[in-house]
């Protein structure tokens, strides 16, 4: 496996923007992130012309849900308007909530290594600023069992995740005070380090752990139970590219481009588990286990093993943290403490951007913005930033292997990647 | 870095003041003494900054007071004093007096004043004063507009100047532009430049459409989010004729004529018609009895308000539409072309800004990076260097510049072909600034 997938880098889109507000549409911002990846990356749209003269390049589109947001489908077929270059490439458009960029990295992954092709481009893009909050949040709400979970309620999501707060304090035994304070610690690191990325969304906005901490009231209204505004991830626009490649194309671009194989990262491992769509399923099929999300942590342990690494191998970690209640599970979920005291590894500092475990050094979607299925395909660019060096100022200090948890829904669709050269 | 754990504001009640202070006090985590003419005033400010930073963590260590019973106390006690009174000589120079005497030594004192010396107001301290004195020009509103122009003087210190740039930057997240002290720094000697100058073609051209048909061939496809007149009509007419009016008093540059305030601002200044903000101004907008509402725009030639005209300019059409597909060197390309008196006009003002801009290197700033700085930040305007790359580099927009009779700055003559011009991209996109 580690020796098949390489992944040469990519771009984002900067998810402050509106495209919107600025006249634009999910296309022109497909193209900007695609002309931009490409450029970054050194190849160009002859080269792309060239590799599908042999068949050996495909597009994979992860997206959630255009027809609502932007009243378009059939998407994988829509970078042939970004550039003719892309006429016959192979390309489709793969879903799955928020985890859709993804199961496009994944459906990329699996025909690189099945040797179907040698260039993969993985486009990630959401346009959401196209409605308001509510009637957006009523969109998300498909991502869940929609009859049974989301149908009349206001933000579905932020009250999913404010049930999984409520499962964890009670199934843990927890202190509350001493558990929301976690919480608030996790909302203050993601902000604080998006202050450090030029692409992220709240980068201009303030927080700090006193604000986090006071919830309740207009400025930090309550959502979903427990959680405030400030526990939450925010929707944005926003698309990201990343570009795999199989062994003999990266030598080919290695040769090229004057850099080594050996300083270009590989996929080394992969999870993929999808656990019972409703939340009150997940609840009750997880008692007596010491994981509240089993399906999450059986999806890190499958990347471990396929990887043949351990959490003590992984330098670096990108997690889907749509709400701080979810970057909280997964602490235990990737090893980094036992289940039920993830409080103490953030007490400690371990996840915090000069840890032992750093989670979210670009700020995750807490502080990057969360355009929903660009997320995973962002978080995939991030780890190839960190695990080249080429994070700028948010940069793990020698970041060898970096690992991924994106999820769709309530923790339903769980995909893990590891990366490292 | 420089500590600064205690900040006194004066102007507490007003839009700058309470915007500035909710930053300093939420950003800088600093305990923020609000003084106004009243107390009920400077409380009305801490309410005001608490609503724009939106955290009611700050309220806490924002204390209400007046000038009369509070300044020196204050003051004696902060680390930074941010003066946001009114705008004049008349006013600021008695409050630095006061600040000058109660001040302790080291204590940094600024001011946010648009146009006025910094030089001259640094006068009324004592040397270390005048070593700490500063023009930290903020915009409006300031947790939302992040530009704020470091404007230093012939007294300052370097070290000192490196400290509270770094301050601003990294604990108040403000993007910080390096300006001299001259009138009105960079960002509004462009942006007026601009805008009063469009505003002499609305008067050349009024029985063509005047303001309304400027305001379109100056619109969205040529990088800005409001046309330049509706942004006058925003800022207020009075406020625009006092920046231009001191622009043109105290500097002498090849766009000085440009600089003469318009007949027709000056009548509607004198009939309290002051833009946006007294209901009416270069534009107003009625409410029918239905709740509809309608827009109307003055006619220079008449004084009466018209309907505000819709145009159908096709090369404008078609830029518009290349922007809204992300293609900007094809909408530039479509503006480089196309012919008639609407396209020289907007191929005369991209040419005029792009010069002005580059222009100021030297004189108000030290780098071309400074003025792209103070426009993308300050008026969400594309910056002149990276409207040269959208233009296809120096060569083609030296064309462009020549065709217009624009003077071409030396900057851009001994700019590099092929190379990128525009070098602030990793801060800020200029391609999000175009509106399709």
């Amino acid at each position: 496996m580690s020796e098949k997938v390489f992944v040469l880098g990519g771009e984002q889109t900067d998810f402050q923007r509106n495209w919107t507000k600025e006249g634009k549409t999910f296309m022109s911002m497909m193209r900007e992130v695609l002309d931009d990846a490409l450029e970054k990356v050194g190849i160009s749209y002859d080269e792309i012309k060239r590799l599908n003269k042999e068949n050996r390049v495909a597009v994979f589109v992860g997206n959630f849900d255009a027809e609502q947001y932007a009243n378009q489908g059939h998407l994988g077929a829509f970078l042939t308007e970004v550039n003719p270059a892309l006429y016959g490439v192979p390309g489709a458009r793969y879903e799955a909530a928020c985890a859709s960029g993804s199961v496009a990295l994944d459906a990329a992954i699996t025909h690189i290594r099945a040797e179907d092709y040698d260039l993969a481009i993985v486009l990630g893009v959401e346009v959401m600023k196209t409605v308001s909050s509510s009637v957006g949040g009523d969109f998300l709400g498909t991502a869940a069992y929609y009859e049974k979970e989301a149908k009349g309620v206001q933000f579905p999501f932020p009250k999913l995740f404010g049930k999984l707060a409520d499962v964890i304090l009670e199934r843990y035994e927890l202190k509350e005070e001493r558990f929301m304070d976690a919480l608030a610690e996790i909302s203050r690191i993601n902000y604080a380090n998006a202050k450090r990325n030029p692409k992220a969304q709240t980068r201009t906005w303030f927080m700090n752990k006193e604000h986090a901490m006071a919830r309740g009231g207009d400025n930090n209204m309550a959502v979903g139970g427990r959680l405030c505004i400030t526990d939450c991830s925010q929707v944005t626009d926003g698309a990201a590219v990343t570009i795999l490649a199989s062994k003999d194309y990266t030598k080919e671009y290695a040769k090229k481009t004057g850099r080594k194989v050996d300083d270009i990262p590989r996929v080394k491992g992969w999870g993929h588990r999808v656990a019972p769509i409703t939340f009150e399923a997940k609840k009750q099929e997880s008692v007596g286990d010491k994981y509240i999300l089993p399906w999450t942590r059986q999806t890190v342990k499958d990347a471990y093993k396929r990887a043949d690494l351990d959490v003590k191998h992984i330098d670096v970690f990108e997690t889907h943290d749509c709400f701080t209640s979810s970057e909280y599970a997964a602490i235990s979920a990737f090893g980094i403490s036992e289940p039920g005291k993830e409080h103490i590894a953030i007490e400690e500092g371990t996840i915090d951007f000069g840890g032992k475990k750093p989670i979210n050094p670009s700020g995750g979607l807490i502080g990057v913005g969360h355009p929903v299925g660009a997320s995973g395909v962002r978080m995939m660019l991030d780890l190839y930033k960190q695990v080249t060096n080429t994070a700028g100022d948010y940069q793990v200090k020698g970041a060898k292997n970096g690992l991924m948890l994106n999820i769709g829904g309530s923790a339903t669709t769980n995909f893990v990647f590891i990366l490292g050269k | 870095m420089r500590e600064i754990k205690t900040v006194t504001i004066l102007g507490a009640n007003g839009a700058m003041g309470s915007g500035s202070a909710g930053v300093i006090a939420a950003f800088g985590g600093a305990k923020v003494h609000m003084l106004a003419r009243d107390v009920e005033k400077a409380k009305q400010g801490i309410e005001a900054a608490v609503a724009s930073v939106k955290t009611d963590t700050i309220r806490a260590r924002m204390i209400p007071g007046s000038y009369d019973a509070d300044l020196e106390k204050a003051v004696a006690e902060s680390d930074w004093v941010f003066e946001l009174v009114a705008e004049s000589y008349e006013v600021k120079e008695p409050i630095n007096a006061r600040i000058a005497k109660a001040r302790r030594p080291g204590t940094i004192v600024s001011t946010v004043s648009s146009g006025l010396s910094i030089g001259r107001l640094a006068k009324a301290y004592d040397e270390d004063g005048q070593k700490h004195y500063y023009g930290t020009h903020f915009f409006n509103p300031p947790y939302k507009m992040i530009l704020c122009e470091l404007v230093t003087h012939s007294g300052n210190d370097k070290k000192v100047t490196q400290a509270l740039g770094e301050y601003l930057d990294k604990v108040l997240g403000r993007a910080v532009v390096y300006t001299n002290d001259t009138p009105a720094f960079a960002g509004n000697r462009i942006g007026f430049q601009l805008m009063n100058e469009v505003a002499h073609f609305a008067e050349k051209y009024a029985d063509k459409g005047g303001i309304a048909l400027m305001d379109e061939i100056m619109s969205g496809y040529t990088g800005r989010a409001m046309g330049p007149l509706a942004t006058a009509d925003f800022v207020g007419l009075d406020v625009h004729k006092a920046i231009v009016d001191n622009i043109y008093d105290n500097t002498k540059d090849e766009a000085h004529e440009t600089f003469k305030l318009p007949g027709y601002f000056q009548k509607l200044i004198d009939a309290g018609k002051l833009g946006m903000k007294s209901g009416g101004g270069l534009t107003k907008v009625v409410k029918h009895a239905d709740g509809k509402r309608e827009k109307f725009v003055y006619n220079i030639k008449t004084g009466e308000y018209d309907p505000y005209p819709k145009f159908d300019i096709p090369f404008i059409k078609e830029a518009r539409q290349k922007i809204k597909d992300s293609d900007y060197k094809g909408a530039m390309d479509i503006v480089k072309n196309a012919s008639g008196f609407e396209a020289e006009i907007a191929r005369y003002f991209i040419s005029r800004y792009i010069s002005y801009s580059l222009s100021l290197v030297g004189e108000v700033v030290d780098t071309k990076e400074n003025t792209d700085g103070a426009m993308g930040f300050g008026f969400n305007w594309v910056p002149a260097s990276a409207f040269v790359d959208f233009l296809g580099g120096p060569k083609e927009t030296i064309k462009m510049m020549e065709a217009s009779k624009i003077p071409v700055p030396k900057l851009l003559k001994d700019a590099k072909e092929g190379k990128k011009f525009y070098e602030l991209g990793d801060k800020l996109d200029a391609r999000s600034l175009f509106k399709g």
